[in-house]
């Protein structure tokens, strides 16, 4: 059983290995499966299982924030333009 | 053989020694200037602007009522977000101040109070 600070911990690890990505949207919905994620399973049963799936996807995320770095986008999402 | 030697008795260069004043010496008070400079050291922040920067961050957060943003204002307790929330803003004020802050200390900041005192007393927010 994750105690509560290693969970806090995973989220945020989630979050900063988002931001690695260099393609808005895909930054954008990692930041918003992690979240959806964590509020799906707040009360889960099996929050062990959960927990250990929540760290395998967390080293997929790293190895794909790799590969799209490879290949980024040449133009940058509109979204990220500042006034 | 002998057209070499007379070739190099023409092609020699003379070298004098440079005059000791030429080499500029640097002052104490540069050194100490460079390796201390604004860059390495950083630059507190004044406490009332990042007040302000705090709070702008805090309003921007989707599930935050930008009526209840006080600068006493407490994330779970005034605000009504969750642990998780808390986490997303202190990445949201990572992204702003241009610095990270590290897990321990991230968990201990629940207020904007908390996070302008953080922030406030780090050298490298900008």
């Amino acid at each position: 059983m994750a105690s509560r600070s290693e969970i806090l911990s995973l989220f945020r690890s989630l979050y900063r290995t988002a931001r690695q990505f260099p393609d808005y949207n895909v930054r954008e919905y990692i930041k918003r499966r992690t979240a959806d994620g964590f509020r799906l399973n707040r009360d889960a049963p099996d929050a062990a299982a959960v927990f250990a799936d929540g760290k395998a996807q967390l080293e997929v995320a790293k190895r794909q924030a790799v590969v799209y770095s490879l290949y980024a986008p040449k133009v940058r999402s509109i979204m990220e333009l500042k006034p | 053989m002998a057209a070499r030697s007379a070739l190099l008795k023409y092609l020699r260069v003379n070298v004098q020694l440079a005059p000791q004043s030429a080499r500029p010496s640097t002052p104490f008070s540069v050194l100490v200037r460079r390796c201390f400079s604004d860059e390495v050291r950083g630059s507190f922040l004044d406490k009332s602007e990042v007040t302000d920067r705090v709070i702008k961050v805090v309003k921007n957060f989707q599930k935050v009522d930008p009526s209840k943003v006080t600068p006493e204002a407490h994330f779970q307790n005034d605000l009504g977000l969750d642990s998780l929330d808390a986490v997303e803003i202190v990445m949201a004020l990572e992204e702003e101040f241009g610095f990270e802050i590290p897990d321990n200390e991230a968990d201990k900041i629940n207020s904007i109070k908390l996070a302008v005192d953080f922030i406030a007393s780090h050298p490298q927010a900008k």
